[in-house]
């Protein structure tokens, strides 16, 4: 179908599963949750949480927020958005009753007055300094906070208007949206799971916007049509190979280290993905306020087998490996192909590495249950540095949390549960920074890169800038000439 | 109910209610969970534990299965995990576009591959011949997602004629269909002139020569008349192979049929979505089939008596 005149059309690879917040839970929901519905807070590039619903908020005290609340924004259907839709928004979500997957990350929060249409006073159970991170709570209509069904009415810059489940979404513009109604009219969300048809749709001028990144190749193809523009932003999603320290051979930190050593991670960068990202240190990106740089490991083969050594994995001749590690992966294309790479890689070193790829249920449920030794894994929109806690106390192997590896510090334990107990940024920075050093000292985890974000679209659009985590926000104010 | 297609249906509860019980096992032996696939990294196991409550999947196996079961019978095929909806809903919504592209193929797979199977026969071993055997073997060798990108390169990107992909009026229907019917249509060709080859060779079509009868109508009318009986039976069987093909094109040309939504069921590992694809889909099988053995005995009424 021909894309509509004045219209905006972008591919997707899958149906959102949701466009409601209180059940929002894939990328693609996020992504256009973003563009239906508004929150107290945002997140910036930085990761820190700035005003959008609330214009601006305060601590009264270590157990009380307070939002005071912009009275110029409208749902769709024009009603004004007030301090009482944010509580039965809340509350609904906090309400055992509805099943929200979110109800957790609002575990913090006790009580919600309002006072008046635009304050909202959020008290909270316990200190919780990554708190602001669970108001990015998309607000539904009060009347309707409580429906079992998908709400999908908003106050965001743009409203549903159809969808026709695998295969598209209609977007128009919100006429009451107080910083303008956007110019794209309408914004088609294309379903097309295949990524050659993707690149051909856009080539061919059937899409317009193609946000996630292609293959690399495909972007060079892409790129030589005079018709299309390829936009890079540096991205926050990371990718590290995760190890599981219940393996005594990687319970050793030597071991680990002469890894890390091994895979050469420029080269990655380079020849796996074209230069389409950054070599990382770290769980947190540059950008981010929390980041503190960390010592670099850099491509060190021979120190690498130096260590295997000293841990008692010393050289056993041409052709027999030191010891073999299996490693697991997704049927990702990408994903193949850095396995081939880091199996080549580690067999320099002596590690024969047996790439076994599953299907991404499958590889998920093996890594949640610790029945994997090297798998390669990614952590995507990262915003408090909290997650820390979530994936390196000791107390957080699954399924209370995201330590996979089962990594015990009792110094990363202190570090990142003081880290949640603080309210101090400039204080906070410093508890991350030494988690940050911390585990550059004891890998954990194999840190790879960071991804940058490639998106590419026709030269008609104007104002669209690809953001770090990849949402469409600024499709808000961007046009098609 | 002694009819046909009443002996059908009555086979046809048990035949559903065996595949249904196979999926169903086999599901659960596969490793993953829908709840952690569903919440993702940044669940808590609270919500996990309250959500895999609330969809019913903390009871044992054998509860969940007649659960299941009793439902459906009731035409309750329960609410689908990943897509928060109605199955019998989601299943709506994507079924009318695979029984498009499937008809759409299926015409173009018969339409094509009679004519040509017949002209074969009677120009056995010419030019013609040769050349449709050639191209029917072809096309029952390649597959699905190597033809569907070549087709949509040549007739979309390079010569322009028409859409890369998605499902709209006529012309978002070619390419798919084409992909997809001619697989089909080259085991039908070959099968057709095999027929109609042997068929030729029997006294009937002789002594229809003999009495006068033109050339055309010895072949058009005696000898495809029988020859189409296998044919018929083979296309009831390949109609079921169509629907597992339609899994790839139906990706590759981004056509929101039912196909695809059982890839995407199984990948999130909606256990009720993907149950209720595979018993849409069980019945579709056995109503084509149905339709074949009815259309063969309307063809060839000796094969309708008892032996």
């Amino acid at each position: 179908m021909a894309p509509p005149p004045g219209g905006l059309v972008v591919a997707f690879d899958s149906d959102p599963r949701s466009l409601d917040p209180r059940f929002q839970t894939d990328a693609n929901g996020a992504r256009l949750g973003d563009l239906l519905h508004v929150a107290l807070t945002r997140a910036d590039p930085t990761g820190r949480r700035v005003p959008e619903l609330a214009r601006s908020w305060t601590m009264e005290d270590r157990r009380t927020v307070v939002f005071h609340l912009r009275p110029d924004f409208r749902f769709a259907d024009g009603t004004a958005v007030t301090a009482a839709d944010v509580k039965a928004t809340y509350d609904a979500v906090r309400d055992p009753a509805l099943a929200s997957p979110k109800r957790t990350a609002l575990a913090a929060l006790s009580a919600i007055d309002t006072p008046d249409a635009t304050t909202v006073v959020m008290h909270l159970t316990d200190a919780s300094a990554s708190f602001l991170d669970a108001t990015g709570l998309g607000i539904l209509p009060a009347a309707r906070a409580r429906e079992a069904d998908d709400v999908t009415t908003g106050a965001g810059p743009f409203r549903l208007v159809s969808v026709v489940r695998g295969d598209r979404l209609v977007l128009a513009p919100n006429p009451h949206y107080p910083d303008g109604p956007p110019r794209l009219d309408p914004l088609v969300i294309r379903i097309v799971p295949d990524e050659t048809v993707r690149v051909l749709e856009l080539r061919r001028g059937g899409i317009h916007l193609l946000e996630d990144a292609p293959e690399p190749e495909m972007v060079t193809w892409l790129a030589a049509a005079p018709t299309l523009v390829v936009r890079r932003a540096p991205g926050t999603s990371f990718v590290y190979l995760a190890l599981n320290l219940r393996d005594p051979r990687l319970a050793d930190r030597r071991v680990r280290e002469a890894i890390a050593l091994a895979v050469d991670r420029d080269g990655l960068v380079r020849y796996v993905l074209g230069g389409a990202a950054r070599p990382a240190t770290g769980l947190l990106a540059p950008e981010h306020w929390a980041y503190a740089p960390a010592p670099a490991r850099r491509h060190d083969p021979r120190r690498a087998r130096r260590l295997l050594a000293r841990a008692g994995y010393p050289s056993r001749g041409r052709g027999t490996p030191r010891f073999r590690l299996v490693y697991k992966t997704s049927a990702q294309p990408l994903r193949r192909r850095l396995a081939e790479a880091v199996q080549a890689d580690l067999a320099n070193v002596g590690i024969a590495v047996d790439v076994r790829v599953y299907e991404w249920g499958t590889l998920y449920a093996d890594v949640r249950s610790g029945n994997f030794e090297m798998a390669s894994l990614a952590w995507v929109g990262v915003t408090d540095p909290d997650l820390y806690y979530l994936a390196f106390h000791s107390t957080m192997v699954p399924p209370a949390g995201y330590n996979r590896g089962a990594y015990v510090s009792r110094v990363t334990d202190r570090l990142t549960s003081a880290g949640r107990r603080t309210f101090d940024p400039l204080e906070r920075r410093t508890i991350y920074a030494r988690v940050q050093r911390r585990l550059a000292h004891d890998v954990p985890i194999v840190p790879l890169w960071w991804e940058d974000r490639i998106a590419v679209h026709t030269r008609r659009l104007r104002g669209f800038e690809p953001s770090p985590s990849g949402d469409l926000r600024s499709l808000a104010t961007a046009r098609l000439d | 109910m002694g009819t046909l297609p009443g002996r059908r249906l009555v086979l046809l509860l048990p035949t559903v209610l065996g595949v249904v019980t196979l999926v169903f096992a086999f599901l659960h032996l596969l490793p993953g969970d829908p709840v952690e696939i569903m919440l993702g990294d940044w669940a808590a196991p609270a919500d996990a534990v309250a959500l895999r409550r609330d969809l019913g999947l903390d009871r044992p196996l054998a509860a969940q299965y007649v659960r299941f079961v009793g439902h459906a019978a009731r035409g309750d095929f329960g609410q689908s995990i990943a897509f928060r909806a109605p199955v019998a809903r989601v299943i709506a919504d994507r079924y009318p576009a695979t029984v498009e592209l499937a008809i759409a193929a299926l015409l173009l797979a018969v339409g094509g591959a009679v004519p040509l199977g017949v002209l074969a026969a009677v120009w056995r071993g010419r030019a013609l011949d040769r050349i449709v055997r050639l191209v029917s073997l072809a096309g029952v060798c390649l597959p699905s997602f190597w033809l569907g990108p070549v087709l949509m390169f040549a007739f979309a990107m390079r010569l322009d004629w028409l859409p890369v992909s998605g499902r709209g009026g006529l012309a978002h229907l070619v390419l798919p269909a084409a992909t997809l019917a001619l697989g089909m249509g080259g085991i039908l060709v070959r099968l057709t002139r095999a027929s109609v080859l042997a068929a030729l060779g029997e006294d009937y079509v002789r002594t229809a020569r003999a009495k006068g009868a033109p050339r055309w109508r010895a072949v058009g009318v005696h000898a495809l008349r029988n020859a189409l009986v296998p044919v018929v039976t083979v296309l009831g069987l390949q109609a079921g192979a169509l629907l597992a093909g339609a899994v790839i094109t139906e990706t590759i040309f981004a056509w929101p049929g039912i196909g695809r939504l059982v890839v995407q069921a199984i990948q999130a590992r909606d256990y009720p979505l993907v149950q209720g694809c595979v018993l849409v889909i069980g019945v579709t099988y056995v109503a084509i089939n149905t339709a074949a053995d009815v259309l063969v005995r309307a063809i060839d009424p000796r094969l309708a008596e008892p032996v």
